[in-house]
């Protein structure tokens, strides 16, 4: 039984109101609005373009709600795509102080000299968030079409690409039957399909496995956990950039924290922690919450409030993790298609870059009227030729290096790399997928005899509820929200496998890696069960890549659930 | 100044929130000098009007026509127009329920006046009606008075006003009159059906005063008659929070938090509640919370009026052993 969906036609759909997605839809409305009034009839007859036909889908409650990082952004990519925004855009900082810290428990020590990937001067600290719903209303008043609390749910496959995306059935009760508001999702054909889904987009992760897209190199990931503070004032002077390394990170993991000041008495910290650690019962979000009790953090928030939380997952692949960014009819932009430059901590500029060079390469292929490979794989070409290439390029083993070598190693990787141009010992560096590097447990503790029995987890961290916090509280204040009665949006393949052999092998990470609080096994008939509370989840992506089995698919839930990451 | 309290009332039932109208419009008549009447709508619902002459009111109109049973908002706003044109009332009060909430407001517009809706308190000032509504899910509240001539219209938030402090008629009862309307079938467009319920033990938990909740300390579903013979004792509800109806123990209905119900009840019991922020949410309101938990560092406690640190199932039936006693003695 088909469902009978209704057909929308687009010339273009881009899946994603992040920086790249709205940069793409931007610059195209302008270089269409640039054509008109130059009076230029398109070649073949074809009707005239209109930024009317371009769709942008956003799955948050409104643009910007999804949004979130630290953030130090170069505004060389936002100056390109608005010019002169310093005098219209009301969400940023200039960059006043770079520091770098070397956190041991009780004692930070400042690194003797600042490496140049760190050294922030003529950037800005922004909310991502207040910078994306500047940026949406822009699109909006460019005419391009904004629908918001709307996913793409599947692709329309044909041919050797892709044709469009079918949105996500609204009213479905938790057993997937039509409820009374029941509305099946719309099937938006597109002469071009523009996936702006961000770190792990889960359409994305589909037509890369689907059309084997992938480079020499899985994507690696990293997470971010974030909070955002309103702190005593004189604590931290707006526009200081800080960057920690060490504790409590051991020298095995990849990672480090920040705390950048914000106006107003804000201060945006967190803590990013790679997601390929040996660790299985590791747990990032309470290593985040010991981080803040080191004396340097203490200082900033003691007697502040918390305002906000929040995590999602970073691509840290680089150039070798990038898959081919087009297909017949499709391309892949932003830090889904790997824009992020891992060594100076930054992606915004890169995204909104490649959104635009994006739309240009869209903009040709509309106007000849072909949009298959052979007038799309211009993408990748015009990238090479870009600032992307020159800066993702030395970069490129940056960090494989860590995942080799661990901290030091990783840092000594990294100053070859330096001197070389990013060739450093070995080039290109593999790497493998995050989650196969977890140690199983008996290995972890050498107790071979123990196993039989099921494990039981440490305690959770509970947090003191001033300076630190138990996930539940951190998930509260993510502002987080799902419609409760609608199918469960993590689809785990085999949950026998969770109840069974990740118990003895693993120790089921979930319960850990999860920064909201999601997954969690409990005791059943002398057994496990896995409990998922679907309406927790913060929409990072981690489960979908850090499982150790590979067997948690994370798709988009009813749109407009989600965080709400006012101000992040 | 005359106010005019239109009560509801549904199938010879009062909307309980009647009452607390009728309170707030004495209070308000109270301070100003005025009268207040009542007013009961519907068909057959003399008995009704003649339970509202006990209170203290000028006098109690009995609006009657066949065509007022059942409700239909075309029908209620023709009757009471003619209503308001004979009484002349200065405030026109309601209590705002669902039902205010469908006809109320073209009410107002038919006599091209405006509504302050929801209201959750009144004062006078120097002869002037203030009243006070929330904003931005009660993160604010706002002062608004009415601008132009009688008569004003305005509804009242569900517990703003106690309805316990509603004064009795000083010498016996009011005056009961009926009012005469001219009501044609034509007037009405919507044609009522039957009314259902959703669910087959629909609770509204915002409703009761006693209310009896359950976490994860209950551990488990063979648990819970313990708590439903406690809440049966202190005539109360029972309600959880998010883990139990997540397990489906409980229905939805009976959840409380960010994401099930918020309550204001009398008397709250948390048997077995962590007290996560989530949960604290929705109950927060209470007037005394009573926590019952294992665990002397739940943050329950930091919102507990009382607080047992013990075990729910030695404290339950004991509890509830002694209501039933001191209830049948």
């Amino acid at each position: 039984m088909t469902t009978q969906r209704e057909r929308l036609e687009a010339d273009v759909l881009i899946v994603g109101a992040g920086p790249a997605g709205l940069a793409c839809a931007l610059h195209l409305a302008n270089l269409i609005e640039k054509q008109r009034t130059a009076g230029d009839a398109s070649s073949s007859g074809a009707t005239p373009l209109a930024a009317e036909n371009i769709y942008v889908l956003e799955k948050g409650r409104e643009v910007g709600a999804h949004q979130l990082s630290g953030a130090v952004m170069d505004p060389r990519g936002l100056a390109e795509l608005v010019p002169g925004f310093e005098k219209t855009a009301p969400f940023y900082t200039p960059v006043t102080a770079d520091t770098l810290y070397f956190f041991t428990k009780h004692s930070a020590w400042p690194f003797p000299f600042l490496p140049p990937s760190l050294k922030n001067h003529g950037n800005y600290v922004v909310s991502l968030s207040r910078l994306v719903r500047w940026l949406g209303a822009l699109v909006e008043q460019s005419g391009v079409n904004l629908f918001t609390q709307f996913g793409g749910a599947q692709l329309l496959y044909e041919g050797d690409g892709i044709a469009g995306v079918i949105t996500e059935d609204k009213g479905l009760d938790k057993n997937r039957r039509p409820k009374g508001n029941y509305s099946p999702g719309y099937e938006i054909r597109a002469k071009v399909t523009v996936l702006a889904e961000g770190s792990r987009g889960s359409l994305t992760k589909d037509l890369v496995a689907r059309k084997k897209l992938d480079n020499v190199n899985p994507q690696l990931y990293a997470m971010g956990i974030k909070e955002l503070w309103e702190v005593q004032p004189g604590r931290i002077e707006p526009g200081v950039v800080a960057h920690t390394l060490g504790w409590p990170l051991d020298k095995t993991l990849y990672g480090g924290g920040w705390a950048y000041g914000l106006l107003d008495n804000r201060v945006s910290l967190g803590l990013v922690i790679g997601l390929d650690y040996a660790d299985p019962q590791f747990d990032p979000h309470e290593a985040f919450q010991r981080w803040k009790t080191h004396p340097f953090v203490r200082r900033i928030l003691d007697g502040g409030k918390l305002l906000r939380y929040g995590a999602k997952t970073i691509p840290e692949g680089g150039w070798y993790s990038m898959p081919r960014t087009y297909v017949d009819g499709g391309l892949i932009v932003g830090d889904a298609a790997s824009f992020l430059d891992s060594r100076r901590l930054k992606g915004i500029h890169m995204a909104i870059k490649s959104g635009m060079l994006a739309a240009e390469t869209i903009f040709d292929a509309l106007v000849a009227g072909d949009c298959s490979s052979k007038m799309l794989q211009k993408f990748p070409e015009k990238v090479e030729r870009s600032w992307i290439k020159k800066e993702l390029w030395p970069v490129r083993n940056f960090h494989q290096a860590f995942q080799r070598g661990g901290l030091w190693g990783g840092l000594l990787h990294a100053g070859f790399q330096f001197l070389t141009g990013g060739r450093g010992l070995v080039d290109p560096m593999r790497a493998h997928a995050g989650h196969e590097a977890y140690r199983k447990l008996a290995e972890h503790a050498a107790l071979a005899d123990e196993i039989s029995i099921p494990i039981k987890p440490p305690e959770r961290f509970q947090g003191d509820g001033n300076l630190t916090f138990d996930r539940l509280t951190d998930v509260y204040h993510s502002g987080t929200r799902h419609d409760d009665d609608q199918p469960c949006h993590l689809i785990v393949a085999d949950t026998n496998v969770c109840a069974t052999i990740c118990v003895t092998d693993f120790g089921n990470p979930c319960q850990y890696f999860c920064p909201a609080a999601v997954y969690e096994m409990v005791q059943e008939n002398g057994g496990w069960r896995l409990k998922i509370s679907a309406a927790n989840c913060v929409h990072c992506k981690t489960c979908d890549v850090a499982d150790p089995y590979q067997i948690i698919n994370w798709v988009v839930p009813e749109g407009g659930g989600g965080p709400n990451y006012d101000g992040m | 100044m005359k106010i005019l309290v239109i009560t509801e009332q549904r199938q010879g039932k009062w909307h309980q929130t009647s009452w607390e109208a009728l309170a707030a419009a004495q209070q308000i008549a109270a301070e100003t000098g005025t009268t207040v009447v009542g007013v009961v709508i519907g068909k057959g619902v003399a008995p009704l009007a003649g339970e509202l002459a006990a209170a203290k009111l000028q006098e109690v109109l009995l609006v009657e026509h066949d065509l007022l049973e059942p409700y239909t908002p075309d029908g209620f706003i023709a009757a009471l127009v003619q209503v308001i044109a004979a009484a002349k009332p200065d405030l026109v009060l309601f209590p705002h329920t669902y039902q205010v909430r469908d006809f109320a407001p073209k009410l107002a517009a038919s006599l091209g006046k405006g509504m302050i809706a929801d209201c959750v308190a009144c004062r006078n000032e120097g002869g002037k009606l203030v009243f006070v509504r929330q904003v931005f899910q009660g993160k604010a509240a706002v002062d608004v008075t009415f601008a132009g001539s009688a008569p004003w219209f305005a509804s009242l938030q569900a517990g703003a006003f106690r309805a316990d402090k509603l004064v009795a008629h000083p010498s016996g009862k009011a005056p009961v009159n009926a009012v005469s309307l001219e009501l044609k079938p034509e007037q009405i467009r919507t044609k009522p059906l039957e009314l259902f319920r959703e669910a087959k033990q629909a609770v509204d938990l915002t409703q009761a005063p006693v209310i009896v909740a359950i976490g994860r300390g209950i551990k488990a579903q063979e648990n819970i008659p313990q708590a439903e013979r406690l809440a049966k004792a202190l005539d109360g509800e029972l309600a959880a929070s998010r883990p139990i109806c997540d397990e489906a123990w409980l229905p939805m209905e009976r959840q409380i938090g960010s994401s099930g119900q918020t309550v204001a009840p009398k008397l709250y019991l948390a048997l077995g509640i962590s007290g996560a922020i989530q949960h604290v949410v929705g109950m927060k309101g209470s007037r005394t919370v009573v926590a019952i938990n294992r665990d002397q560092n739940a943050p329950i406690f930091e919102v507990a009026d009382y607080g047992i640190v013990g075990d729910i199932f030695e404290i339950m039936p004991a509890l509830a052993e002694e209501l039933e006693k001191a209830k049948a003695g």
